[in-house]
């Protein structure tokens, strides 16, 4: 036993005084070259970010830069280490080409997430754009400056809108109006003020006014017109203001939310005196029963229009 | 006539489309008034008039006319005008419109 003990320690010896120096050089080139390489990244981040707008692009351009320098700190240690320099190359060049073969042929079966970095999507219910990916979960930054860790499981089995994918959108704008006397009027304002706006688009289609229906006296008119993408939300809402602030100007009558009321009394009509209304002494017996917490009820209530 | 050139003819003529809008404002410089734009004649115009009136009124209800003598950075005379400077119809009330009228 003792002997065996004897034996592993003297190698270990000989191990430490043959490649000792080396190892310790190995090691001081490995943690130097990772710190500095940290520093040297945080630098190159600062540095990037300044020239180009594009988050993506520059973080391409940091995990090559990042891929190279790593590659260059190993390759050092490994020859200090007493690699043959030759064998080390080889090993890095067959490492490259292992890696982008395995890529390119499993590059079809692998999930892959349905955006990239900086672009608007709205996942579920969450509309925001796009910060970070990484294998386990995407960062998204809501509208409202809420920052979302969302599962990349749960992306993969959503739904996902994303908004960069086509360069336009088509904005919708609902008004329903009272009088069909105010029909072609405000078709005629709707369509001149979508027409005047510099963002409003001539393609895919021409800004279109169309009488969508008729329901409970109420004509519902349908804007339509095409938008980029980015002005959107802006667009809508200056064209719905200024469609409403035209109208009012012309005239024009909005259709409100109706609300009929139809009462029923708990008790019989108070009669003068018994006998003497016969009228409304049939009145009261035709009513419907009274319940007991209620005095009236609401029959008709819409939303819609 | 074809489809594609009546649709031509309602393009060129209708409604013609502005290409952007500023605001056009009178600024007092030491005794003499100079007409000044925001953005600038040289930056892009702004793409929505409501944006643009909202900021010429912000402007003139920034800059109040005072009574007596103009002083230095007063703002009047303040509408909006398109691309090629000319006045633009306020929104809100179909006509042309000044905010910070001032005799010049």
């Amino acid at each position: 036993m003792q002997t065996e003990l004897t034996a592993k320690a003297e190698r270990l010896g000989f191990v430490l005084r043959e490649y000792g120096a080396d190892m310790v050089q190995a090691m001081v080139i490995l943690v130097v070259g990772l710190l500095l390489l940290q520093f040297i990244m945080r630098k190159m981040k600062v540095f990037i970010d300044k020239r180009t707008k594009d988050s993506a692009r520059a973080n391409t351009i940091l995990y090559i830069i990042y891929t190279l320098f790593l590659v260059v700190i190993l390759t050092s240690a490994m020859i200090t280490l007493g690699f043959d320099s030759r064998n080390v190359f080889r090993l890095i060049i067959l490492g490259a080409l292992a890696i982008i073969v395995i890529l390119l042929v499993l590059r079809p079966y692998l999930p892959t997430l349905p955006f990239k970095v900086d672009n608007t999507v709205k996942v579920g219910s969450l509309l925001g754009k796009i910060e970070a990916t990484t294998m386990v979960h995407t960062r998204m930054k809501t509208f409202d400056g809420k920052t979302v860790f969302i599962p990349n499981s749960k992306i993969l089995n959503d739904f996902v809108i994303n908004y960069h994918f086509t360069p336009t959108r088509r904005l919708k704008i609902d008004i329903p109006i009272r009088h069909v006397r105010d029909i072609l009027r405000t078709k005629q304002l709707m369509e001149s003020i979508m027409i005047e706006d510099p963002r409003v688009l001539l393609k895919p289609a021409r800004p279109v006014v169309y009488t969508l229906n008729l329901v409970e006296g109420c004509v519902k008119m349908g804007a339509r017109c095409w938008v980029e993408n980015k002005k959107f939300w802006i667009a809508q809402c200056d064209l719905l203001e200024k469609i409403l602030i035209a109208m009012d100007r012309e005239n024009i009558t909005l259709a409100e939310r109706r609300k009929a009321i139809r009462v029923f009394h708990e008790t019989p009509l108070q009669l003068s005196s018994e006998g003497e209304n016969p009228e409304a002494e049939a009145q009261a017996e035709t009513m419907p029963p009274a319940t007991e917490d209620a005095s009236f009820s609401a029959v008709h209530d819409h939303d819609e229009m | 006539m074809k489809i594609t050139e009546a649709i031509k003819i309602i393009d060129d003529n209708w409604i013609v489309k502005p290409k952007g809008f500023r605001v056009c404002m009178q600024r007092r410089e030491g005794s003499e008034w100079v007409i000044d734009y925001t953005p600038g004649e040289k930056a892009a115009p702004l793409d929505s008039d409501v944006t643009t009136w909202r900021t010429a009124w912000k402007l003139a209800s920034s800059t109040p006319l005072r009574e007596g003598e103009p002083q230095e950075g007063d703002l009047v005379n303040l509408y909006v005008v398109d691309q090629d400077n000319n006045p633009v119809d306020y929104y809100a009330t179909g006509k042309r419109e000044t905010f910070n009228a001032y005799s010049v």
